[in-house]
């Protein structure tokens, strides 16, 4: 792993990226990751998928965006191929391929509208080499909701692939290794085994536990004999407690409403208030 | 001796469900002012929105889904709320609330909600002096359920959803808090306000 980069340049590009993200939605567990944690994590992805097509199951933390401007702009040495974002909430669609655009890699990075309820879109089952999700951490419903974007991760992806799961990880909780653990068991039922794993590392905006940290589990394909399973649309029943206790899923897309101000301040939040004629 | 918790509010018990506050108080408006403005929106609407922000107590996350469950057992939850002067509040009157932030309705005439993205429904205030020892709550929702509730109510964060313990052996250590103002929950619970 090439483990030197310039930390100035990648915190600055990493700031670039934060600036473009839409402000979360708590009610969908759209809980920021903090900038340094995002820095580690773009880094290690960029090498771990190095020459790789990346597909990410939801990224509202931005880290696809992260590990492909640090490796365009060449403060990451490696980096994938090309990375994929699928995600339900179309803020974060068109901010990651306005970015994109804005600093000339949309030939490699793009993001499309999708909500795990659905199968994989056309075209999509099979064809990477690696996911990548960072998912609802399942503290109300066993991990259900991990392991829904874990599987969704393996369709998408060839049957010699790595993935990377961020799920919770605080040994004083007895529900993140509960959650860690059925992951995993989940992930072995597909023929996967983890490959590697960094315990406790990021951090989070979260108000409610800001020192709740989570882990990275790579997991990595054993079972080539093992066919692709095909993507079906979700069976309903799995989606109780997804966004925690009595809290289903219920919303198919966050839809975006135009402005002319992306990345400014909003219209509504601020008015001027002119120079008086005594300045005049 | 001074008491603590139960002993100077009755309705208090082993296992009982509260929300505890903190609440800016205009520096010129008196707790009987309140409650009187707040008895006057009960009853012009039948419940009142006690405004609040911050999101642990979200309500869908947090504040609905724990309300819900005490219901379901027959057990009511409370605010109890500690009064601090504030000098910071916003006069933006909020037009429509929402139980699930989907579906969206007209604030009910006679509310009057301001500065607030959500909103406690609470069906009446009263005046009730008591210290609360924030090491016999628990936190009863979300990622930090478990924690003791000293250790949570710290820094930026004034506010959430507990389970009192009033265990036989009270914890040696207090961390107390002086409760001024107590209301009961109705359902929704608590609401988005936009």
């Amino acid at each position: 792993m090439s483990r030197e980069f310039d930390l100035r340049s990648a915190v600055n590009a990493v700031s670039d990226v934060v600036a473009n993200r839409p402000p979360p939605l708590r009610e969908f567990d759209q809980i920021y990751m903090k900038v340094a944690d995002m820095v580690i994590q773009a880094h290690f992805i960029s090498d771990r998928f190095k020459d790789k097509d990346v597909v990410f199951i939801g990224d509202g933390d931005a880290i696809g965006l992260s590990v492909m401007h640090l490796t365009k702009q060449g403060t990451f040495n490696e980096g994938p191929r090309s990375i994929t974002v699928l995600d339900f909430d179309e803020r974060i669609v068109n901010s990651i391929n306005r970015f994109a655009e804005k600093y000339d890699f949309a030939d490699s990075m793009k993001a499309q509208l999708y909500n795990v309820i659905e199968p994989l879109p056309n075209g999509l089952q099979g064809e990477f080499d690696a996911f990548y999700s960072n998912p609802p951490w399942g503290q109300s419903n066993g991990g259900e909701s991990v392991m829904i974007f874990l599987e969704r991760g393996i369709e998408a992806t060839a049957k010699k692939s790595e993935g990377a799961i961020v799920i919770a990880d605080d040994q004083t909780l007895p529900w993140t290794q509960e959650v860690l653990l059925a992951c995993q068991k989940h992930a072995s039922s597909y023929g996967y085994i983890v490959s590697e794993m960094l315990p406790e590392l990021h951090l989070y905006h979260l108000d409610d536990n800001p020192n709740l940290r989570s882990c990275t589990c790579v997991f990595r394909s054993v079972e080539f004999e093992k066919s692709v399973p095909v993507s079906k649309p979700l069976d309903m029943t799995r989606i109780e407690n997804f966004y925690g206790r009595n809290n289903p899923l219920k919303v198919k897309y966050v839809r975006e409403n135009e402005t002319l101000n992306y990345g400014k301040a909003y219209d509504n939040s601020y008015h001027y208030e002119k120079l008086g004629e005594e300045y005049e | 001796m001074k008491n603590w918790g139960k002993s100077m509010n009755s309705s208090l018990n082993n296992g009982s469900g509260l929300i505890f506050m903190k609440v800016g108080i205009h520096a010129n408006e008196s707790i009987e002012d309140i409650i009187k403005r707040k008895q006057d929106e009960f009853a012009a609407a039948g419940k009142i929105f006690w405004g609040y922000g911050g999101n642990t107590c979200h309500p869908t996350k947090h504040v609905q889904p724990f309300a819900r469950e005490y219901a379901e057992s027959g057990n009511n939850v409370q605010l109890v709320m500690h009064k601090m002067v504030s000098k910071h509040f916003t006069e933006t009157l909020a037009k429509e609330y929402s139980d699930d932030g989907l579906e969206w309705q007209p604030i009910p005439k006679g509310i009057n909600v301001k500065g607030s993205r959500y909103g406690m429904v609470i069906g009446g205030i009263n005046e009730e002096e008591f210290d609360l020892n924030l090491r016999s709550l628990i936190v009863g929702v979300g990622p930090s359920r478990g924690k003791i509730g000293a250790d949570y109510i710290k820094g930026q964060n004034d506010k959430g959803v507990f389970v009192y313990q009033d265990s036989e052996n009270e914890p040696e250590e207090k961390e107390v808090k002086h409760i001024d103002l107590v209301a009961p929950l109705l359902p929704p619970y608590a609401v988005f306000l936009r």
